[in-house]
């Protein structure tokens, strides 16, 4: 139902989904069946499928904003780094973190070419 | 009961709600007059066209007698109480929703059940022993079906009360307790105008969203009443079996009341709080956004969620959103609210 509402930091640890050796291979792109809006640079994000919705933070509004099905876990890296100010191993890790997360809830889907 | 003196008892009543013509249809008279509360503001004798949405609700002594076929394709989407089907908080019938093939039934067990086809824009409703169920939960069921039918047209529902001054409208939501009732009737004394106590429509204008009036009895309790004696002279005699609250006519008080549709500026998310004198707190978008989705959205028909996702954010841009932490001072609120609503864009 849709009473329910997950918050996703961008330090949660999770299983890993992403094989963290192909990171320039492997390109995310959203989910058909949710629906997401930027709010104030935070995000709010429905599964149309279960109700259920989630809110991104900062970082993870530009994650999301990036899984556009052309840039690869590298490139968005890469831009975390350019528009943060944070060291690039917290950066990767924070970013790894979310992605499982995301694909862990059918968020965003992934490919390996 | 044999079929001829079923389609004698069957009535036909007619309704138009910002364009969209609705017929209902009443297998039992305990079944009408529930609706006709509801809907008193919109009752027509004749439709210039066929209804766009026609409700059959249907009276049974038994379960068994409800005819309900399923596909194998059917599969169950929730479970629960009625906490979490529509946005009448305080109906907590047990439920099940099943999805199946286009349409969607709401399984309420030994109360009954709602099948719905939003693309053909029917419902019909089979309601058990109906002489044993509340009128609320008549109307409840009623309400229910027809916000669905409405989501597929363009019209959704916000739990929310509602009110407007010089076109400017104000929501007022949050679950049932949180002073909803209390802060409307405190800007009605002031002269704001009523549009909804508790489901107004929302609908999409274009450049912006706008809300749109649907004016019920408003449902006080005690509390609320101690705050506002005037309401003594205007309320029914006494609570409907089964509540604590007393219900009454808001033109019978404030006789210039009913308001128009209007673009929302602001939206209120109420609690109560221990302190002589009211605040607010500016909150965000996305939080108000995250306060607006549990109030409003039912997912069943994506397509449906998706429209009603893209209409509550749009909403959410569009208006000031504060949290009302409200205190003694209620009659005060006017004070608080009216120059930063004059101010809202």
């Amino acid at each position: 139902m849709s009473d329910s509402l997950q918050t996703i930091p961008s330090t949660i640890v999770s299983e890993h989904v992403v094989d963290c050796t192909m990171l320039d291979r492997i390109i995310l792109r959203l989910s058909a069946n949710v629906q997401g809006a930027s709010m104030e640079g935070e995000t709010v994000l429905l599964d149309l499928n279960t109700g259920r919705y989630y809110t991104l933070n900062r970082l993870g509004s530009v994650i999301w904003e990036h899984c556009t099905g052309h840039n690869t876990i590298s490139d968005i890296h890469a831009n975390l780094c350019n528009r943060f100010e944070v060291a690039p191993e917290r950066a990767l890790d924070d970013l790894i973190a979310l992605i499982n997360q995301l694909i862990q809830e059918g968020l965003i889907q992934y490919e390996t070419r | 009961m044999t079929k001829a003196a079923v389609e004698q008892s069957v009535t036909g009543y007619l309704f138009s709600l910002y364009g969209t013509s609705v017929r209902y249809v009443a297998e039992s008279p305990l079944l009408v007059a529930p609706v006709h509360e509801l809907l008193r503001y919109f009752r027509r004798d004749s439709l210039e066209e066929s209804a766009a949405l026609t409700l059959y609700f249907h009276a049974v002594q038994e379960r068994a007698e409800i005819p309900l076929t399923m596909s194998s394709s059917a599969r169950q989407l929730s479970f629960g109480t009625g906490a979490a089907v529509g946005d009448r908080r305080e109906t907590g019938l047990l439920y099940k929703v099943i999805q199946d093939e286009g349409r969607w039934i709401a399984d309420f067990c030994d109360v009954g059940v709602l099948v719905m086809d939003g693309s053909q824009g029917r419902a019909d409703g089979y309601l058990i022993k109906p002489e044993t169920l509340h009128v609320n939960v008549i109307e409840y069921l009623f309400h229910l079906a027809l916000t669905d039918l409405f989501r597929h047209r363009g019209l959704y529902t916000i739990h929310a009360a509602a009110l407007e001054k010089h076109g400017r409208g104000i929501l007022i939501s949050g679950n049932s307790g949180r002073g909803k009732t209390t802060s409307s009737i405190s800007l009605l004394r002031s002269g704001y105008r009523y549009l909804s106590d508790d489901h107004p429509l929302i609908q999409d204008a274009g450049v912006h969203v706008e809300v749109l009036p649907f004016p019920t009895k408003m449902n006080v309790t005690e509390t609320t009443i101690a705050f506002f004696p005037e309401l003594l002279d205007v309320l029914d005699p006494a609570p409907h079996p089964g509540s604590h609250k007393r219900s009454f006519h808001v033109e019978d008080l404030y006789p210039t009341s009913g308001g128009e549709r209007c673009r929302p500026a602001m939206v209120l998310f109420p609690h109560v709080v221990d302190a002589c004198h009211s605040h607010l707190e500016r909150i965000s978008k996305r939080q108000a956004l995250e306060l607006l989705l549990p109030q409003a959205l039912l997912v069943f028909d994506p397509e449906v969620a998706r429209r009603e996702f893209q209409i509550l954010v749009k909403l959410a841009r569009q208006v000031d959103c504060y949290r009302l932490h409200f205190g003694r001072d209620m009659p005060d609120l006017p004070n608080l609210i009216t120059p930063l609503l004059e101010q809202a864009r």
